[in-house]
């Protein structure tokens, strides 16, 4: 035991108390930030309003368009958009939802110009005139025929990459144009609304006691989230934990080693040093992202983002940590046993994509699961080892299966590791006394078998 | 010499690679506190016994046992082993890379500092405690990986080829070491294809050729067994003696003297008489041993061929 933890103790500082180390794991959520900040920072860079001029004979189109691209009209649109739950909104929240649709839809500055006997092209050079002198942002063309089904709307910009104030305008003109056609043909707008009005869908679940509860799409995303963090940490690390295989064979320390202490152990502590070192660096970032993550919804709160979090109880929490944790362990024994079997990084680098397609199944198992938890394919899907750290949670998520399957899950895959660090030991031992030359898969066998 | 308790057994031990034969059935006895040479051309099988020994693999046939217990790993700790192939960890810095040898030998830290500190000075490394292995030259490093195989105060101690790459002054320190260590009563096994140090060193020593033990036995014992019918002559005269072929097999000229190889069955005090009686003037008649080099090339030849 004294050996193992000598060992443990030493993988882990290893990698630890290294630069790069240190500069990953402050960096890296430093980095995040940033980047998840940006967009939000560069759309906060807001220009002056777009001075827009509309050509048009009556006026029609352009009182309606003015009241489209009204901040008013914006924050409705954006209602309407998501999800009913923001209808219930305080005077101080849409007054700041108004000027965060000022900031995402621009603000326009609009002015009607009627041709007044001037021909198009007098009037074309007159704005372009005053574009060129910076007096206008661009202008609107309004086809006298502006219901037709042909009718050609023409918008010149001095800026046409400007997407954002391109799409308010465009999405303004059709609301215009609807609404026009909507009154030809006597409707209102209200009417519209109750038209288009959408059923009110809500789904309830039935759990074993037969007790109604409120329905949840979470389950793939729990399932996606922990195959995520798997696939993140693992490929991190994987390569470190193979690495340290490969360097004591590369540099003839393996001998000393084995001379000196059980391959089990050697292999064991090896793994547990480098995944604890994950672990505290998969630590510091969840917990910054945490961080992040509340930070932003408290932001989103304030600017009345609906904040709609899945029901998780802390029971949940433990066994998402415990599959994600054999989950880890299980996908690094498979980098110590291909490391044990090759002589250099690069070569094991070849077998690295096996790993991700184990996980990948493990992640589409998810699907049938979510849609019936109780299958037999639910059930072998939640025991499978290599598929389980997955698919188990999920399964937890929907429906609670019985401890025992849980725990049966748990333990078949701490079951897989041993047996993987075990087999990983002797191929480590055999192929370092046969250094030199890759080993076959058969080869493999052989030694695990034999030695 | 059965007085002195045995260390080391190994008995009938047999290796099988697939269907090469590492070591063929190969029995030796290592008496406590005395210095064993391990003598054998490359690949004769030196490294895969000692691996067996250090229980690094197993043994496909017969038995090791050390201090008269059945060789396992929980005996390891008891062995202090230099293997040929060395390595250290590149980016460990030499104190850090010795706790960790020494914590695998289960020594506690304060412990191992202590004797860390010792061996560091005893080798004229101090001042590199706090480098990394990297920094080192060749030599020095191997003096680590010296001080790391003895760091635990093993009572069997294998040096695997230790003085290969070690300068003439380093070789020198080594010696000493290893004389230091046999006089606090330290068994070393020592494995090596120079002679002239294992002829230096050595009080017992086992010669193994292709798989199998060639002779073995004490140094001395085995040189007196090849040793009577070897004679340096120098002289004048006496030349139709030397071409008695029952007296004198065959003569070999060196620069001012003769090396005489006496033809089977034929006497040394004979042939001084009749060269006497024939006139040659003698100022050297020297019975002499063999070197081992001689004896090695002489048996590992005659197996090959």
């Amino acid at each position: 035991m004294r050996k193992f933890l000598a060992v443990v103790k030493r993988e882990y500082f290893k990698v630890v108390w290294t630069k790069v180390f240190l500069i990953t794991t402050f960096l890296a959520p430093v980095g995040m930030l940033a980047v998840s900040l940006m967009p939000l920072l560069m759309f906060s860079i807001k220009g002056n309003a777009v001075r827009v001029a509309v050509v048009e004979e009556n006026g029609k189109i352009f009182q309606r368009l003015q009241e489209n691209l009204s901040p008013e009209k914006q924050v409705e649109k954006f209602k309407r958009s998501t999800a009913e739950s923001v209808k219930n909104l305080n005077a101080s929240q849409d007054e700041k939802l108004k000027q965060t649709a000022e900031q995402f839809g621009g603000s326009f500055q609009l002015e009607q110009i009627s041709p007044a006997g001037k021909t198009t092209e007098q009037i074309q050079n007159e704005l372009l005139q005053r574009i060129a002198d910076k007096d206008l942002d661009a202008y609107l063309i309004v086809p006298a025929d502006f219901d037709a089904k042909d009718a050609k709307f023409e918008f010149y910009s001095r800026n046409a990459s400007d997407f954002i104030s391109k799409t308010a305008i465009e999405e303004g003109l059709n609301d215009a144009i609807r609404l026009e056609r909507l009154a030809k043909a006597n409707i209102s707008e209200e009417k519209l609304k109750e038209i288009n009005q959408k059923v009110n869908f809500s789904v309830k679940s039935i759990d074993k006691s037969g007790s109604v509860k409120e329905g949840n799409d979470w389950g793939f995303g729990i399932a996606f989230g922990l195959a995520f963090m798997l696939y993140i940490t693992i490929t991190l690390y994987g390569s470190v934990v193979m690495g340290a295989v490969v360097e004591e064979k590369e540099t003839k320390i393996a001998e000393i080693l084995f001379s000196s202490a059980k391959p089990f152990e050697l292999m064991m502590g090896k793994l547990v040093g480098v995944c604890l070192s994950g672990l505290t660096q998969v630590a510091i970032w969840t917990f910054s992202a945490l961080a992040i993550l509340t930070y932003g919804a408290v932001m989103a709160g304030s600017l009345g983002i609906p904040k709609e979090f899945p029901s998780i109880t802390p029971l949940f929490i433990v066994y998402f940590f415990l599959f994600f944790l054999a989950g880890f362990f299980l996908y690094s024994t498979i980098y110590a046993l291909i490391g044990s079997m090759v002589t250099t990084t690069q070569e094991g680098g070849q077998f690295v994509i096996f790993t991700v397609i184990v996980l990948m199944a493990g992640l589409y198992s998810v699907v049938p699961i979510v849609r019936d938890p109780n299958s037999t394919f639910s059930l072998i899907a939640s025991l499978t080892p290599f598929v389980s750290p997955v698919s188990m949670p999920a399964r937890i998520f929907i429906e609670s299966p019985p401890l025992w399957q849980i725990l049966l899950s748990l333990g078949l895959n701490v079951l897989a590791i041993c047996g993987l660090v075990w087999a990983a030991a002797r191929a480590y031992r055999v192929g370092m006394l046969m250094y030199g030359k890759k080993a076959t898969i058969p080869e493999v066998w052989k030694w695990i078998r034999t030695s | 010499m059965s007085e002195q308790p045995i260390t080391l057994r190994v008995e009938n031990v047999t290796k099988r690679y697939g269907d090469f034969t590492a070591v063929d059935n190969i029995s030796f006895e290592v008496k406590a506190g005395r210095i064993f040479g391990f003598l054998g051309p490359n690949g004769a099988g030196k490294t895969t016994t000692i691996r067996m020994i250090v229980s690094i693999t197993a043994p496909d046939e017969g038995k090791i046992e050390l201090f008269g217990q059945k060789m396992s790993s929980e005996l390891q700790d008891k062995i202090g082993y230099l293997p040929e192939e060395r390595g250290l960890y590149k980016k460990m810095k030499i104190q850090e890379q010795l706790r960790y040898f020494a914590a695998l030998k289960d020594v506690p830290q304060k412990e191992a500092d202590k004797r860390i500190d010792f061996w560091l000075d005893r080798m004229g490394l101090s001042e590199w405690k706090l480098k990394k292995a990297n920094d080192l030259s060749k030599g020095m490093s191997q003096k680590i990986q010296f001080i790391a195989a003895v760091l635990h105060e093993p009572d069997l101690i294998i040096l695997d080829e230790p003085f290969s790459g070690l300068d003439p002054v380093n070789v020198e320190t080594l010696l000493e070491v290893i004389a230091e260590l046999k006089k606090k009563g330290k068994t070393i096994i020592f494995s090596t294809h120079l002679m002239e140090t294992a002829e230096r060193l050595c009080d017992d020593i086992i010669l193994i050729n292709k798989s199998r033990k060639v002779l073995g036995g004490k140094l001395r014992e085995v040189k007196e067994s090849f040793g009577k019918n070897l004679i340096a002559l120098r002289c004048s005269g006496g030349e139709k003696v030397l071409e008695d072929k029952s007296l004198v097999e065959k003569v070999t000229e060196h620069a001012d003297e003769k090396e005489l190889v006496l033809a089977p069955n034929a006497d040394t005090q004979i042939l001084l008489k009749k060269l006497i009686e024939n006139g040659a003037v003698i100022s050297k008649f020297e019975q002499i041993e063999p070197s081992l080099n001689d004896i090695f090339i002489e048996q590992v030849k005659e197996k090959n061929a």
